[in-house]
């Protein structure tokens, strides 16, 4: 559960939940709870993935061809389906990175830190 | 964990049968499942975790799309659905298995009727061998009407779109796992019973032929033999019936069905006229059994079908089974 009183609205992050996905990719090849893990590590509890938004965005990178996913036994025996990032997946993560650096710069205009 | 898998099954029950909702569904699970163990390993309690995880599971609007289910998920109340409960499905079972009984008895009472001419003979008795057969043939029947009659209340399960729940699903797959070797043991007691009938025969034929009844007891034994068997064999299915109806009540298109799917799998000969003469093989052979030993009385050689049956059995297992894949 986060400390903050304010919560992330599911509407401005969704454009953003492939971004973080493909970052994470980008180290190595991940399954599922791992990358939500590491979502909510790297934020700080400040942002926790449901799980139907993350298998939705697999679903849809993988018909985009971002990622490909195949089945691997993890450590522990269980078989797991692991994300693989494509440079198709390289090219759309650097296209994202560049649309945000946009829209925080055009939304920043916008923000007053007083009152 | 169970709890989990009971939420994730509800949650999809009304969803169409495809590929894409089982692979999303097992994908869900995976890492609901890892996300339950790490927080177990963190010292969470079971409730704890499991709230957790439900908490943070989502909504499956999100993957109408992906899914292509939009539709069925705007509606997911079916209306004209009849959710049949755990404590519903229970008693069915037990009523279902108890008519199953006395429609065996039933059909006993007609099997060993004769009984009564052939024990009652003389100038005097003649009659009352008669009357035994009536009465005997009228108590028979009177015990299939009356518990046909009781099983009505049941007739909803066929005219209604009933369902039940993974959770019912489970416990009812398990108890039909359970009741396998008991089921077994019955019906091969019944079939014995059958096969050796004509053994009490020779055997009172020697020792009754001085004796009150006299050598009328040999043959009324044969009668009473069978009687048990289609009895037993009747007997050993009752409780299946019930389970099986169940479990296929959900609508096979949609995952709920799946869950008939976990019910003993049918065997696959990989050939279309034996997948379909096979489920019916043994009954069929029983039929042809007794149809042949009533009519002829030949029961000295009409046993013979049975080893000649078992051959011909392992043969078609044995070299159509394995090709299946």
């Amino acid at each position: 559960m986060t400390n903050n009183m304010i919560e992330i609205s599911s509407d401005v992050i969704r454009g953003y939940n492939d971004t973080m996905i493909l970052y994470i990719l980008m180290e190595a090849p991940s399954y599922g709870y791992e990358i939500a893990k590491k979502i909510r590590a790297l934020t700080e509890d400040k942002y926790i993935i449901k799980e139907t938004t993350l298998y939705s965005a697999f679903t849809r990178m993988e018909k985009n061809g971002y990622v490909v996913s195949y089945s691997q036994n993890a450590d522990n025996g269980k078989k797991r389906t692991y994300y693989k990032m494509t440079d198709a997946g390289k090219a759309y993560y650097k296209e994202k990175c560049a649309e945000w650096q946009l829209t925080k710069e055009v939304v920043e205009h916008f923000i007053r830190g007083d009152e | 964990m169970e709890t989990i898998r009971n939420y994730l099954e509800t949650m999809f029950a009304n969803l169409p049968n495809t590929m894409d909702v089982l692979k999303a569904k097992n994908e869900l699970y995976q890492m609901m499942e890892d996300k339950y163990e790490e927080l177990i390993a963190e010292g969470k309690h079971e409730n704890e975790a499991v709230g957790i995880i439900i908490s943070e599971f989502g909504n499956l609007e999100e993957l109408a799309d992906t899914l292509g289910i939009g539709g069925v998920i705007n509606n997911n109340v079916d209306l004209d659905t009849r959710l049949v409960t755990d404590d519903e499905a229970m008693e069915y079972v037990f009523e279902a298995s108890q008519h199953k009984l006395l429609i065996g008895v039933g059909v006993m009472l007609f099997i060993i009727s004769p009984i009564f001419p052939i024990l009652i003979t003389g100038s005097t008795g003649s009659l009352g061998g008669v009357v035994g057969f009536f009465i005997t043939i009228a108590v028979g029947v009177a015990i299939l009407i009356l518990s046909s009659a009781r099983m009505g209340k049941w007739s909803f399960l066929d005219n209604l779109n009933c369902v039940i729940e993974y959770a019912t699903a489970n416990a009812l797959y398990a108890e039909l796992r359970n009741n396998m070797l008991s089921k077994a043991l019955m019906k091969t007691i019944g079939i014995m019973c059958i096969i050796l009938s004509f053994i009490p025969v020779i055997i009172l034929d020697e020792l009754t032929a001085k004796s009150f009844f006299g050598p009328n007891m040999a043959p009324a034994s044969l009668f009473i033999m069978v009687g048990i068997g289609v009895l037993l064999i009747i007997a050993s299915t009752a409780k299946d019936g019930a389970y099986n109806k169940l479990l296929s009540l959900n609508d096979s298109k949609k995952v709920a069905g799946n869950y008939d799917s976990i019910r003993s799998t049918q065997h696959d000969y990989g050939n279309e006229v034996f997948n379909k003469i096979m489920p019916v093989y043994w009954k069929t052979v029983t039929c042809v059994y007794l149809i042949w030993s009533f009519l002829t009385f030949h029961w000295h050689r009409s046993w013979v079908i049975w080893p000649i049956a078992w051959i011909i059995h392992r043969v078609i297992s044995t070299s159509y089974s394995d090709k299946r894949r």
